[in-house]
């Protein structure tokens, strides 16, 4: 391994490499207390050329290579899979490089925030539309393309973050640097536009949970910020679920072009209320779901007449608005207007002493959704006996259920289902049987929401591999995605061991 | 070759496979006469199994396979490059096989074309929205999805017919058949979605010009067509190509989300008239440019406030208003309502006996086009030479200049620019000489082009192998296409040539 | 290599053939267009692109650079076309008069059809078999008619009608299918006519128009037979020369000007011309209707496309007490060919079933209870395709001719 970074120390300076054990420890965790994986060396590079020469360092030397923006994978992507690795900390590579200002495309670094980027461009009155995934305040732009991501606000109406995508530059395990797109014209000075000059290869580097190809450069469309918006937020009736999935295709089949429409199921008020999270919900008599939407314009008129079709369609369903401050309980208002699109999530963690949410995020049609959370209740019951391993040790019982559900491309919604669990160390003490509980438990939630035919986008360490081993790829979609692999990376150094790609190691 | 026929006829029913002459012949071309390639065989499949095995077969004989979706390749993409291999006429795949009512998901055959397609459709009160190619009356869906198809109408607003993708079965070179996003995970009943289940592949057949795989089922997201839509059209002042392109990008500046929005140089609209193509501008007393635009809305407030919007910036521009019928020169009502969307292209063609555009059809930021339409008048002019070499036989010398400009997704335009020429058979002889020149033109043409920047979609046989030839590719770029091909079809037997990718066969 | 003689002067055409494929695949429902070539679709699987105009014409190119010859095969292909010019409808189909498809100037795919056909009739290659019958029965001095009848069989019908003159005015042309195969159809006319009080002549010694020939491309024996006809009728005292078949109607109409370069000394009208005007002028008696019966009518080639005839067979119909006029899914100039023209009924004729029961099953999803058209070829395709279909649809519909029609309501 000194040999190994010998070399390394040639390429990057001194100060952005390090081998230290409290800082390997430091990066051997992403959103999860399940996983870990302790690295050998970790880097932040500082460009391109870099990466490109620690890649080709790590051909020579076998050793696997672990991109991480910013670590907020909820499966363990952003680590080694088994200790072990370079880990690359893309964070200082967060600068803006161009604002290409009547284009409306701005490149940046791929380590950059989706914060820091809106940031920059909320002075030109210009968003990312699709403002990345939940965690978007630390998470990567670089992440989220690796990942389709969703959920940090705007995916009903721009979808996935990919959707912005027009140039990626990237540097492949091997260490060739290429740029996608118009970019591929190598006479092309600024990028324009993704769809040409031949075979959409940027998008073998979307959603790929950086297996092909480190992305260090990444062109997105940008977006005026329309100037009106509205937002509200309605108590649901009975059977909130299935009325929300009602409403949410009752949007699209009208065409309408909501920025967000979502749903917080009944138990997250519930629980949420109980444990003092909303305030703005207190004095609610009957503690149901909850939909909200956001919806943008460039007229008041057009405004206005959208939101009185919205407001028909929901009421129309027995659902009650809310009230428009968010003192009233409009929690769409802090979502669009004080970005708590970046915080929605994070108030599912945190209700207990290191709770934690095992989570079985994933894509499913709007139709679907009441159905599979209802059979995620029915699976939480099915596993009552192991539940209750960690209730004796907690005292909590872990609950399953879902987090906000959100509209996203097309009839898509994101389920952010899971259970909340514990972490092995406990009141002092470590259970390793919690951990072991926890695993299987995962495992077993994961299948049974994977045989509900649905999607995923961050596979990480855990699900990208347990897909594979309980045979759910279909063998053909697999074998083709490992051919690619083979060619761009034969040693398979890039996140080794993501979806079983382990190299001959 | 009689041995290969014989295995080929044990996959395929004899109806659907020929290797007569005049078939091959007749599929020896597409939309340009300067390129021409005839095969050995056409082989009309009926599904996906059979395609595999067709492509089994090929890879044990080394021989070429062609996908060939409408034939409306614009540089000689569906016929081989040289006089052999496979034709596959993917036409009679043209079923609807479900539409998802409550997802507004289409799951089609990839022959089908966006006429017939949005034929059913409509019935439902649905669109695909962006309509395709502007040869979609004929045009497969397949075809669509392999250049990322604009310009038959809706890719302001929705972009290039690849953004509607869901789910694409393909069958690779080597036989394997696969299905993308949702699908890959294999208890996914329905498509719903395409980006998830790790890597975008589906993204690698899109644009893929038919090197990759053969596309056999698509599945496409839907809209709803909304209930109003206004259209309106707009004679522009002085400059008027600098005008258009300020308008377009202050609609983007805007965010105003037009359906279409197109722009006619004041030599179309001049020669147009000029032959007769135009009767509805004939009227005008000055034949300068014009533009138009399409946009929809779900309410006649809607509709009201942003025709407000957009007429605000193009009035305050100076450009005049026509009357809101056809016969008033309102082009954007016949585009919208008469679905001369996808007419609109056609008539370059015929303006004189044998005409026949010499195509460079790309895409450049809205704010790059008036620099490169006046660079391509310098172009013109530095090769009048050649241009009169033409004029010397046809008695009429080529015009460069652009069809239709169309605003695509973001600040893009589609530059339907080229110039016009002849085929070399011109009144009763064959002159090999005004083939020559052509090519040669043309390949100056888009050397030129690829040199200002410009992102082709459509590269065919001529386009694909002089990108390459010129080296305009970015070289990493090229390298990862080649690496794929490599991996998926080590023979190089689909589209064999297209890219100079020719497996052992040649090079 | 033969000299292409009449292939070459249609190379504008050809030339200007951009490959779009319209012609084969176009579907554009705000103009009434739901696909266009009756031959492509009727071959389904075997649909090649050889069967329609676009791959026609890209082969049509590769033999005008001398890359294939014309040959008996090609023949084989050439004739599977009925000639119906719907392509050329396509190809030209801006469908709004202000705005053009310049190809319209140049491309009439039946004119590079037909030139095809002759420079395959000059080369050996044709006539096909059944086609060389046709020609030799109608050049046979004996019979002057394709259907290989007694010449005189032909003027058998008129014996029943002592009022048909031998000179006059307003001469009929009764052509062959009618007189040979459809004389009920000429019983129901007179009927018409004799109920309208309007007197008649015709010549006994018409011969075919010569439309067969054209069709297939064999002019050299045509020349004689025009100047034949025109004689005839010119010396008969014709002012106007009616026909009742859609075919003859083209051919005296369109292609004798044409071949002969001159102005015919009389008019030439087809028998819906004489109808509408006798119903205008109230000259006809019909009875009292109770009962409304659903028409709907086929536009027959020759009359329409060819002719541009579509409105008068309306307004015909439209006249007819107890009658509504339903329209059949595609219409006018976007109708279905019935698929017996160009040859296709005498030398295919299972192809050309086959295209009429399709029309057939369209005139049914209109609602029709009768399917009306003007031209005796088509309704003897009709009629033979509609022998074969099943019960369920002939319950459904019948196939009439508009003279037949009319006749039954007098």
């Amino acid at each position: 391994m000194s040999e190994v970074y010998k070399k390394l120390e040639r390429v990057v300076s001194k100060e952005y490499l390090s081998k230290d054990i409290y800082l390997r420890h430091a990066y051997s965790r992403n959103v999860d207390l399940v996983l870990q994986g302790v690295p050998d060396i970790v880097i932040r590079p500082k460009d391109a050329q870099e990466i490109s020469e620690i890649l080709k360092i790590a051909n020579e030397e076998n050793i696997p290579v672990i991109p991480r923006g910013a670590g907020i994978c909820e499966f363990g992507g952003s680590k080694p899979i088994g200790d072990g690795g370079i880990v690359l900390d893309m964070k200082r590579m967060n600068n803006i490089i161009n604002l290409d200002e009547e284009n409306h495309i701005v490149t940046v670094e791929a380590g950059i925030s989706w914060g820091k980027l809106n940031e920059y461009l909320c002075h030109f009155g210009l968003y990312t539309g699709c403002m990345g995934p939940g965690s978007g305040m630390s998470a990567s732009v670089g992440g989220g393309i690796s990942h389709h991501s969703v959920g940090g606000g705007g995916c009903a109406k721009y979808g996935a973050c990919t959707n912005l995508l027009i140039s990626l530059e990237v540097v492949l395990p091997t260490g060739e640097i290429l740029e996608t797109g118009s970019q591929a014209n190598k006479y092309s000075k600024f990028p324009f536009n993704r769809f040409g000059n031949g075979p959409d290869l940027a998008g073998l580097f979307c959603g790929d949970n950086g297996i092909y190809g480190v992305k260090t450069k990444v062109s997105l469309q940008v977006f005026p910020k329309p100037e009106f918006a509205e937002y509200k937020t309605f108590l649901m009736p009975r059977k909130s679920a299935e009325t929300a999935a009602q409403i949410m295709t009752e949007i699209r089949h009208k065409g309408i072009d909501v920025y967000d429409a979502m749903f917080i199921p009944d138990v997250v008020i519930a629980i949420g209320s109980d444990q003092g999270f909303f305030p703005l919900w207190e004095n609610l008599k009957r503690k149901r779901g909850m939909f909200f939407y956001t919806i943008e314009a460039n007229s008041e008129v057009e405004l206005d007449e959208n939101v009185k079709k919205l407001d028909d369609m929901i009421l129309n369903k027995k659902s009650e608005f809310l009230g428009p401050e968010i003192a009233d309980g409009n929690i769409a208002k802090w979502h669009y207007v004080e970005k708590g699109h970046w915080q929605l999530y994070h108030n599912l963690w945190g209700m207990f002493p290191s709770m934690q949410a095992l989570s079985a995020e994933c894509f499913c049609p709007i139709s679907a959704f009441p159905k599979i959370l209802q059979d995620v209740d029915q699976w939480d019951i099915e596993h009552e006996v192991d539940m209750r391993k960690i209730f004796d040790i907690t005292k909590i019982r872990p609950i399953s259920g879902s987090g906000p559900v959100p509209l996203v491309d097309g009839n898509t919604v994101e389920i952010t289902t899971g259970f909340v669990s514990f972490w092995r160390y406990y009141n002092e003490e470590i259970h390793e049987v919690i951990k072991e509980t926890n695993l299987k438990l995962w495992k077993s939630l994961l299948e049974r929401v994977i045989k509900h035919g649905v999607q995923w986008y961050m596979m990480g360490d855990f699900l990208s591999r347990f897909m594979v081993d309980i045979g759910a790829y279909s063998e053909e979609f697999y074998n083709l995605m490992k051919s690619i692999k083979k060619t761009v990376d034969p040693n398979m150094i890039l996140s080794r061991g993501k979806f079983n790609f382990w190299g001959e190691k | 070759m009689p041995e290969l026929y014989q295995k080929l006829e044990r996959i395929v029913s004899k109806n659907r496979i020929s290797n007569d002459l005049y078939v091959r012949h007749a599929y020896s071309r597409n939309v340009t006469s300067n390129l021409q390639g005839v095969p050995d065989i056409v082989i009309r499949p009926k599904d996906t199994q059979e395609i595999s095995e067709i492509l089994k077969i090929a890879n044990e004989e080394n021989i070429a396979v062609i996908p060939r979706g409408g034939g409306d390749c614009e540089f000689g993409g569906s016929k081989p490059i040289g006089d052999t291999g496979i034709v596959l006429d993917l036409k009679s795949m043209n079923k609807v096989l479900n539409l998802d009512t409550d997802n507004l998901i289409v799951t089609i055959e990839a022959g089908i074309s966006w006429s017939k397609l949005n034929d059913y459709l409509c019935h439902f009160g649905l669109y695909t929205g962006c309509m395709g190619p502007g040869s979609g009356l004929t045009s497969s869906v397949g075809g669509g999805l392999s250049h990322h198809s604009v310009g038959g109408g809706g890719c302001a607003k929705y972009g290039p017919c690849t953004n509607q993708l869901i789910s694409l079965e393909v069958v690779l070179a080597t036989g394997e058949i696969i299905e993308t996003g949702c699908q890959a995970n294999k208890y996914s009943k329905l498509p719903f979605n395409r980006f998830g289940n790790g890597p975008d592949l589906a993204a690698l057949f899109c644009g893929d010009n038919g090197i990759y795989g053969v596309k056999t089922k698509v599945s496409l997201q839907v809209f709803p067509k909304p209930e109003f839509a206004d259209y309106k059209t707009f004679l522009m002042p002085r400059n008027s190509m600098e005008i258009s392109a300020q308008m377009m990008s202050e609609i983007r500046q805007k965010g105003i989300d037009v359906y279409d929005t197109m722009y006619f140089m004041d030599l179309i609209v001049s020669i147009g008239i000029q032959y007769g193509m135009f009767p509805m501008w004939e009227h005008l007393k000055r034949k300068r440019g014009v533009i138009f635009y399409t946009v929809e809305a779900n309410s006649e407030t809607e509709l009201k406030a942003k025709v407000a919007q957009l007429d605000k910036i193009m009035l305050s521009k100076k450009a005049e208003e026509f009357g809101p019928e056809i016969s008033d020169g309102n082009i954007a009502k016949w585009h919208y309502e008469e679905q001369g969307h996808w007419l609109i292209a056609h008539n370059l063609w015929g303006l004189v006996p044998g005409f026949d555009p010499v195509d460079a059809e790309c895409h450049v930021p809205i704010n790059a086009y008036p620099k490169i339409m006046k660079d391509l008048d310098q172009w013109d002019m530095e090769h009048s030479e050649d241009m009169q070499k033409i004029l010397e036989i046809t008695g009429m010398r080529p015009i460069t200049g652009t069809g239709p400009i169309i605003l695509t997704e973001g600040n893009n335009v589609e530059l339907t620019c080229g110039f016009t020429s002849f085929p070399s058979y011109y009144n009763g002889e064959k002159h090999e000489n005004i083939k020559e020149i052509n090519v040669k033109l043309w390949k100056s043409l888009l050397e030129r082009l690829v040199k200002q920047g410009a992102m082709f979609y459509m590269f065919g046989d001529i386009l694909s192998r002089h990108m390459v030839d010129i080296q305009g590719y970015q070289k990493g770029y090229y390298e990862l296409m080649r690496k794929i091909k490599d991996a998926i079809d080590p023979k190089h037997i689909l589209s064999r040539g297209k890219y100079n990718f020719w497996g052992t066969k040649r090079k | 290599m033969s000299e292409l003689k009449h292939l070459k002067k249609e190379w504008k055409a050809i030339m200007s053939c951009m490959n779009c494929g319209d012609c084969g695949f176009a579907i554009r429902p705000v103009v009434g267009r739901y696909l266009t070539c009756p031959v492509l679709e009727a071959k389904e699987e075997e649909g090649f692109e050889i069967y329609f105009s676009r791959g026609r014409m890209n082969v049509l190119k590769s033999i005008l650079e001398g890359q294939i010859p014309l040959s008996r095969e090609l023949a084989e292909w050439v004739y599977q076309c009925s000639e119906c010019g719907n392509c050329t409808e396509v190809c030209h189909m801006s469908q709004n008069p202000y705005i053009v498809l310049p190809t319209s100037n140049w491309i009439d795919h039946v004119k590079v059809w037909e030139a095809l056909r002759k420079d395959l009739v000059e080369a050996g290659f044709a006539p096909l078999d059944r086609h060389g019958d046709l020609i030799e029965y109608m050049n046979d001095d004996n019979m002057k008619n394709p259907y290989g009848e007694d010449k005189d069989k032909k003027f058998d019908w008129i014996n029943e009608f002592p009022e048909i003159k031998e000179k006059g005015d307003l001469m009929f042309f009764g052509g062959c299918t009618m007189p040979l195969r459809q004389v009920e159809t000429l019983k129901s006319m007179m009927k018409i006519l004799k109920a309208a009080e309007i007197e008649i002549a015709m010549s006994k010694d018409e011969w075919c128009c010569g439309s067969i020939a054209i069709r297939i491309g064999d002019e050299k024996s045509i020349t004689e037979m025009i100047e034949h006809n025109i004689d005839e009728f010119k010396n008969k005292g014709a002012k106007t020369l009616f026909t009742a078949c859609a075919g003859c109607y083209r051919t005296w109409k369109k292609d004798y000007p044409e071949l002969l370069g001159y102005e015919l000394p009389f008019e030439v009208k087809h028998i819906t011309e004489i109808l509408v005007e006798l119903i205008n002028n109230n000259k006809i008696p019909f009875k009292e209707e109770m009962e409304r019966v659903k028409v709907t009518y086929h536009d027959p080639c020759h009359l329409g496309r060819h002719m541009n005839l579509y409105e008068i067979p309306r307004e015909v119909l439209s006249k007819i007490p107890g009658i509504e006029l339903v329209e059949m899914k595609r219409n006018k100039n976007n109708a279905w060919c019935c698929g017996a023209g160009g040859g296709v009924k005498s030398q295919f004729s299972e192809l050309a079933l086959k295209i009429s029961q399709e029309r057939i099953k369209e005139a049914v999803e209109s609602g029709a209870q009768i399917l009306t058209t003007s031209c005796p070829f088509c309704i003897g395709n009709l009629s033979d395709a509609y022998e074969e279909m099943d019960l369920e649809i002939k319950e459904k519909i019948k196939v009439i001719d508009i003279i037949d029609l009319i006749s039954s309501k007098l």
